[in-house]
């Protein structure tokens, strides 16, 4: 039995987990589900000993242990697949399980040959690792936790073994092998079962494979139990809020008539959007929802111009630009990415020259292709008041800044400088406190109203809670499909991201 | 306080840097039972106190500079161009192919130097093209291109004169003697230095005003910075990178031509002297300000004719010491680069809990 008891963990002054108490039995599989940013993949790297807890144990059979590196964690019987592997793509799967055993790769392939046997998989063992497809390439990740984890395996503790996500990359078929292997694994044999911690988004899976529900929600067990003691409905319930899911958002009802289509996508097929249409009216804000990494960030780089479209038209104020280039599009586009260290900002730079990053061509700031200070620093004043961004002064590097404060900075240059007519935003409240996410809806919304012809919104965002209260409108982007939600509440959208019902 | 931390700040490194290294080559000398002390004194004394040495030292500072600021225009957007060294030899070869072939008889001095110059720019630019090209359509990594292009030019120059550009003068491999009118003209009172000087401090400054005065240069700058967030701002990051190493071939260009044009027997030969690849050294030491690789390529050149005259001392010094010296600062430099950068990030991180703090603090009373 491996238990987790009270851990707590920070970053800087952002809790990621408070008080998580788990216990894994073995011959089980323990589904860990929460939204992004719940905490699970921080607890998993504190239990593999990628990260140190601030407070808390881990326990293993009724013994205290420190799990200061994934070496001691393996020696534990603890192994990991990572979301996104870690082979060495050059070298074959036989030496990349010897270089994780640090062992000849001779000595390593009979072994690897018996666990193939036993979990009925065929895998190349001396090809190169980066000419395997991916599911392959998980298998040998599998293959890889086995064997470090083997030989303690055989002591009284018992195998775990963690999964993360292990499905996001998996065709339907392979996902059924992998259920396969997961349940012989779960069954043992010689050495017993394996405590299997499977963590995932998806409710389906956790009804076909899992035993054990564990759901965190920002950074706290909201539920653990066996998975009969809870409904599908309740699961979705637990992760996305409890409160918020108990009845119908209402709409704000505003007295003012929407305006004419600003922003429109037609049939769009770009990266892993399959046949994406939407339709954006001034004035309104169109929120998607949706879990990270069902065609999120490719909607947005299919937006802004970022992608490449196999099919389909992007019209920006009725005009046709799906050949135009950013620099066109952004004359009548505002763009919030939220990935805001790599693409909306440049950490480095001032405020003033991130508040300029976009204007900087335009009058009154250069002339003939020679900048005018004097013109930057003036209007990054003003922004800075205008948006309330708490900074030393305009001219120190960005990166000296708050997150909030820099994500204002970036409101300020898109929302404030020139009134763009539309908006596209993806995720822009992620990692504020609460009173810079208040500000952030707040502008946005300012946006959307604003006098003389308010903006088109698009809101790509994760967290449905803050969508329900801003958008006009919600539709729900799952692998690739966007599907408009048939009520603004969280009942009818919740089962949507999850890839039911629709 | 602002101009104190704009101006000084950046010394820091470099100065450390300089600092360290003359220290471990101090301590090497010392091992190896040298004079280190008295040692470094006569370099100081040879460096700064005879006036034949500086002025040396300053005409061999010209091309160095160039390179520096080949190499410094384009590391600051991102352009890992290593070839300055290749498309300095093409400035060369052009400026000694418009002086000694195309238009020997060009006339007068002012009309002779500014073609050869120009020629010299447009051929070290076009070379640099072939890199930017490669990566623009092919994809090939420019640090590649670029460093390999040198051993092209290099080859070039060996064939063109023992072709079309040998003289027919001498049995040597080299290239006729430039006509007079395309001497750089000797300048100055006090000391005497040629032309070459006044269009290195003119290239400068306009690289400074390039970078710090131009939209070009913003977008430039925010490209090495952060391409995808340039991206996102609507800068075509590709063309703009490809423009700024045509920038640097031609800065480079220049650089081959000044020293053909600007040195001793005005002729050209197959064994240029590398100031393509001490331009990386300078540019990193001048922090990629124009200013600073001024500074940077001034002190290189110091340091390289304070070591020949350490050859003659009491006990002699090869003078590739100096060429020791350089590599240990470059060395030096990256390290308290890198380890600048680390505890600028903690700063930056301990700055911003405490102003989140009093930012949502204050957030907290205006919602």
């Amino acid at each position: 039995m491996l238990e987790m008891r009270h851990i707590f963990k920070s970053f800087g002054r952002l809790r990621v987990l408070e008080d998580v108490t788990l216990a894994f039995a073995p011959g089980r599989v323990h589904g860990l589900l929460g939204e992004n940013g719940a905490g699970k993949s921080t607890l998993m790297n504190i239990l593999f000993g990628l990260m140190a807890a601030d407070a808390g144990e881990i326990v293993v059979d009724g013994r205290a242990v420190r799990i200061g590196s994934p070496r001691a964690a393996q020696a534990l019987g603890i192994g990991m697949v990572h979301q996104h592997f870690k082979l060495v793509p050059t070298l074959s799967t036989a030496e990349n399980l010897a270089l994780a055993m640090r062992e000849r790769p001779g000595a390593v392939g009979l072994r690897a040959e018996a666990w193939l046997e036993r979990l009925g998989w065929k895998l190349p063992l001396q090809v190169a690792a980066g000419k395997l497809s991916v599911g392959q390439q998980q298998r040998a990740e599998i293959l890889k936790a086995l064997l470090t984890t083997d030989r303690t395996a055989q002591g009284k503790s018992g195998r775990t073994l963690i999964l993360d996500e292990p499905t996001a990359v998996l065709t339907p078929q392979e996902v059924g092998e992998l259920f396969a292997a997961v349940r012989s694994l779960k069954a043992g044999g010689d050495s017993g079962g394996a405590a299997v911690i499977f963590i995932t988004h998806k409710l389906a899976e956790v009804e076909s494979v899992c035993d054990e529900v564990a759901i965190l929600r920002r950074g706290r067990v909201v539920h653990a139990g066996a998975r009969e003691g809870i409904s599908v409905g309740g699961i979705a319930a637990k992760m996305i809020g409890e409160a918020a899911a108990a009845g119908p958002v209402e709409a704000a009802v505003r007295g003012r008539a929407k305006g004419p289509v600003k922003l429109a996508l037609r049939g769009v097929r770009a990266g892993m959007l399959r046949g994406v249409s939407l339709e954006v009216r001034a004035g309104e804000i169109l929120g998607i929802a949706g879990v990270d990494g069902n065609g999120q960030s490719d909607l947005l780089a299919a937006l802004v111009g970022d992608l490449r479209l196999r099919a389909g038209k992007v019209e920006i104020g009725g005009r046709d630009c799906t050949r135009m280039g950013i620099r066109e599009r952004l004359k009548e586009m505002a763009v919030i990415p939220d990935d805001r260290h790599r693409l909306a900002a440049a950490l480095p730079l001032s405020v003033t020259e991130n508040l300029l990053l976009k204007d900087y061509r335009r009058r009154p700031f250069s002339r003939a292709g020679v900048v005018l200070p004097g013109a930057w620093r003036r209007a990054a004043r003003e922004a800075v008041r205008a948006f309330d961004v708490r900074t030393e002064g305009v001219s120190i590097p960005l990166a000296r800044l708050s997150g909030g404060n820099q994500q204002k900075v970036v409101l300020a240059r898109e929302l404030g400088l020139a009134g763009k007519a539309v908006v596209v935003a993806a995720n822009p409240t992620r990692g504020l406190d609460i009173a810079a996410t208040a500000f952030v809806l707040r502008q946005l919304r300012a946006a959307r109203d604003r006098a003389g012809g308010g903006a088109a919104i698009v809101l790509i965002h994760a967290d449905l809670d803050e969508l329900l209260g801003i958008a006009d409108r919600i539709a729900v982007l799952y692998n690739g499909t966007l599907t408009a939600a048939p009520a603004k509440t969280k009942e009818a959208i919740a089962p949507l991201m999850l890839g039911m019902g629709g | 306080m602002r101009l104190l931390r704009r101006v000084f700040l950046p010394l820091v490194p470099p100065a450390i840097a300089v600092a360290v290294s003359i220290g471990l080559l101090a301590l090497g000398l010392a091992l190896a039972k040298y004079p280190a002390l008295s040692l470094l004194r006569e370099w100081f004394v040879a460096a700064v106190g005879d006036r034949f040495n500086i002025e040396v030292a300053i005409k061999n500072s010209c091309p160095l500079l160039l390179t520096g600021l080949a190499a410094g225009v384009a590391f600051r957007a991102g352009v890992l161009n290593i070839g300055a060294e290749g498309q300095s030899i093409l400035g060369a070869i052009a400026a000694a192919a418009v002086a000694t072939r195309l238009l020997p008889g060009l006339h007068p001095s002012g009309a002779a130097i500014s073609t050869a110059l120009a020629a010299a720019v447009v051929a070290g630019a076009l070379f640099a093209g072939i890199a930017a090209g490669l990566e623009l359509l092919r994809g090939v990594p420019v640090v590649l291109s670029t460093i390999l292009l040198n051993f092209v030019a290099l080859q070039l120059l060996g064939v063109l004169l023992e072709g079309p550009l040998k003289t027919h003068l001498t049995q040597a491999v080299q290239s006729d003697p430039m006509p007079g009118a395309f001497w750089l003209p000797l300048i100055g009172g006090s000391l005497v230095v040629h032309a070459g000087v006044l269009i290195a401090a003119a290239a400068a400054v306009l690289a400074w005003g390039m970078q710090s005065r131009t939209t070009l240069g913003f977008e430039l700058l925010v490209t090495g910075l952060n391409p995808a967030a340039a991206r996102y701002a609507g800068i075509p990051t590709a063309s703009r990178q490809g423009l700024v190493l045509l920038f640097s071939g031609g800065f480079a260009g220049l650089s081959g031509a000044i020293q053909t044009l600007g040195v001793g027997g005005h002729v050209l030969t197959p064994t240029p002297e590398s100031y393509g690849y001490t331009g990386i050294a300078v540019a990193l030491l001048g922090r990629l300000h124009p200013v600073g690789i001024a500074a940077a390529a001034l002190f290189f050149a110091l340091l390289d004719q304070g070591a020949a005259t350490l050859e003659t001392s009491a006990t002699p010094l090869p003078h590739e010491t100096a060429d020791i010296l350089k590599g240990l600062i470059t060395l030096a430099l990256l390290t308290s680069a890198s380890l600048l950068a680390n505890r600028r990030v903690i700063a930056s991180q301990t700055a911003m809990e405490g102003t989140t703090k009093a930012g949502s603090a204050a957030e907290g009373r205006a919602v």
